[in-house]
């Protein structure tokens, strides 16, 4: 039978070829769609401006050292990556945190409302920051906050859809487990350090990655309450080169240098981390 | 040695009663099983008794003390799980110390030490450094009473420990679990719902029903003279037939005619009832051709309708009037579907409960636990398989 079977399944594939080649076809036409915009932007970074502005060049040009070397240090892009840097590890470390003491709560701890009160956790998900952008602005200045690192972590570190990651997660671990560590007189923190924690390592990396991307393209905020430009995250430092003109024309080629920079940062944390990534929509699926 | 003691202990959740005034006293160094159907409120019970559900109504005591309002963490209690609940990232020495070390003040060294005299009593001292993913079910089973056991508690508490693993398993770690309560005599609640488990491991079994305990009894006691029809039906593989009779004086009689001779003395005490149902355990009832038919009052016609063979004994079905009653007989006798045949009760080993309230309101003078006539006579009179079905 198996032999049969094999048989069969070898002899439709090559029967079948122009189907599948037309599937593949497909796939290669929307994969080269998509990722055109980076791939034209990782060759525009190579180009002078005179050869971006000749549309039909699309042979790697000689200037890459240039545009990087002008972007990071002419234009202090290496100052702005370092400030994005160090904003998007404590919006990480301060969210993931928060979100695992507030998600402990929630699952362990019987309080009044308890229902009520996730759900208003749920609710702030219809209130990002840009829609709260004035009223913000103005605590942040009577906080004295403005103009630091403070203003661009702070309002970050609270997250609903953390807390609801965690959350789904804690639930569907064991009761016995939260139950044997009561009957061991396992303290709250204790339980939530040698227990929760190690048990949700794919899920705290997962809402690592995605927060540190997040936090990493922030750039309204960063924008509007940072005006000191020394202290300018990386987002924004790119618009910063946009205003840099050569005779007249935007310099394209340093632009698309600095874009390529600032997604490195990400795309490594991103290749580094994607197998928790992974599990982690898995896991939000069920 | 610690004994446990609920008093009418109820347990209410929202408009669910799951346990209804329970009574019940572990002596100190006690093996109690609680068994009974899914939902009869025995892990409720025993949930109770370790902390982990609060007592709505009631009194328990743990140790003499009342323990009603205490946290699980200072009733001194371990409690194992149907599911293991190992940690799933620490290895099996973690495991078993983890709890320990968060209970008490213990170094980390006497900890180590305390681990490994229990791993060398479960036989997993080569499983130590494994963690759980790594450990078979029996094998994760072993170090989830190596947890219990290196905390050294007063009371154990298990919970369907053994129903995860294969049968084959099931029996090896109940034989285990036996030893280890004879060497450590620590008091034990179990549960289960495994009536075999219940019989060999208890040194007392409580049957329980709807959230109350039907009879607290050693386990031969149960099999022999069950106090009520639930417990009859519940205690022995196959269950007990029972099936509703008319009683005349000193005569209990079937619509079929089969009539069954009782103790006329005990049911005068039962103040004129006049139907009730009968028990007889299928090894109490005899099986023959009907022209062997043995001449007598305890005999009637009925036709075979399925046969199981069990290797060491044969199980009849059989239709009696609009009954069905259970034979087990020698596995070699042949019976085939559509036969009839006579069936004979042995009228020394009958049970008769009353009709409205299921209570017990007579058991046949042999029923009585461990007399030594009661013995011999088992033996003749019982086909060989009998034996075996008790302690399967």
């Amino acid at each position: 039978m198996a032999v049969e079977d094999s048989s069969i399944t070898s002899e439709s594939a090559t029967v079948g070829l122009p189907d599948t080649l037309w599937v593949h076809l497909s796939l290669v036409v929307s994969i080269v769609l998509m990722g055109a915009p980076l791939l034209l932007a990782l060759l525009m970074s190579t180009q002078s401006t005179a050869q971006i502005y000749d549309v039909t060049n699309l042979a790697p040009g000689g200037y890459a050292l240039e545009n990087y070397q002008s972007a990071l240090f002419e234009y202090d892009l290496a100052r702005y990556i370092v400030n994005s840097f160090v904003m998007s590890i404590i919006v990480v470390v301060g969210k993931v945190s928060l979100s695992l003491l507030a998600a402990l709560a929630i699952v362990y701890y019987d309080f009044p409302y308890k229902d009520a009160i996730f759900a208003f956790v749920l609710l702030t998900l219809l209130l990002p920051v840009p829609v709260r952008i004035v009223p913000l602005f103005e605590l942040m200045a009577d906080l004295g906050w403005a103009n630091s690192m403070l203003a661009i972590t702070g309002p970050y570190i609270a997250s609903a859809t953390a807390v609801f990651l965690f959350r789904q997660h804690f639930l569907s671990i064991p009761s016995s487990l939260v139950e044997t560590a009561r009957l061991d007189g396992v303290g709250p923190i204790e339980f939530l350090v040698d227990v929760l924690v190690p048990m949700s390592r794919g899920m705290i990396a997962g809402v690592s990655v995605i927060t540190f991307v997040y936090a990493w393209n922030q750039y309204l905020w960063p924008l509007i309450v940072v005006s000191d430009q020394q202290k300018q995250v990386v987002q924004v430092g790119i618009s910063y080169l946009q205003s840099a003109s050569q005779a007249g024309q935007t310099q394209w080629g340093l632009i698309m240098a600095g874009s390529i920079l600032a997604l490195s940062v990400p795309l490594v944390v991103l290749v580094a981390l994607h197998r928790p990534l992974l599990e982690t929509f898995a896991l939000q699926q069920k | 040695m610690t004994a446990i003691e609920l008093d009418s202990v109820t347990k209410r959740f929202e408009d669910v009663t799951a346990v209804d005034g329970i009574s019940l006293a572990v002596e100190p160094g006690e093996f109690l099983v609680l068994v009974g159907p899914s939902g009869c409120g025995k892990s409720t019970t025993l949930r109770m008794i370790a902390g982990l559900e609060t007592v709505s109504d009631g009194s328990l005591e743990i140790g003499g003390e009342r323990v009603n309002g205490v946290e699980p963490k200072d009733r001194d209690v371990a409690m194992v799980f149907q599911n293991y609940a190992l940690f799933p990232h620490m290895t099996a020495e973690r495991n078993m110390t983890f709890g320990a070390d968060a209970a008490r003040d213990i170094s980390e060294s006497e900890l180590s030490k305390r681990a490994a005299e229990v791993a060398e009593m479960l036989g997993i001292e080569d499983l130590l450094d494994r963690k759980p993913a790594a450990l078979s079910g029996g094998e994760r089973q072993r170090v989830a009473i190596g947890r219990a056991l290196v905390r050294e508690p007063s009371v154990f508490l298990m919970d369907e420990p053994l129903s995860n693993l294969d049968a084959k398993l099931r029996i090896q770690m109940r034989t285990e679990l036996a030893s280890l309560h004879r060497r450590l005599q620590t008091t034990t609640v179990y549960v289960t719902h495994d009536q075999t488990e219940a019989m060999t491991l208890g040194d007392r079994v409580a049957v329980m029903n709807d959230g109350h305990a039907e009879q607290v009894a050693p386990p031969q006691e149960l099999y022999d003279r069950p106090a009520t029809r639930f417990v009859a039906e519940f205690i022995g593989e196959p269950a007990m037939n029972v099936f509703p009779v008319e009683v005349h004086g000193d005569s209990v009689v079937h619509d079929t005619g089969l009539e069954v001779p009782v103790s006329a003395d005990e049911m005068a005490a039962q103040d004129g009832i006049d139907a009730a149902d009968l028990g007889v355990r299928p090894e109490d009832i005899g099986i023959a051709p009907l022209d062997d038919a043995p001449a007598g009052t305890c005999t009637a016609t009925a036709e075979v309708t399925v046969t199981e063979p069990l290797g060491d004994s044969l199980l009849v079905h059989c239709r009696l009037g609009d009954e069905t009653v259970q034979v087990s007989t020698t596995p070699r006798a042949t019976f085939e579907p559509g036969e009839r045949v006579a069936l004979t009760v042995d009228a020394d080993r009958s049970h008769l409960f009353d009709r409205e309230t299921g209570e017990a309101v007579y058991h046949a003078p042999k029923t009585a636990v461990g007399s030594s006539e009661d013995r011999t006579q088992r033996a003749d009179a019982v086909a060989p398989g009998a034996g075996g079905e008790e302690i399967q």
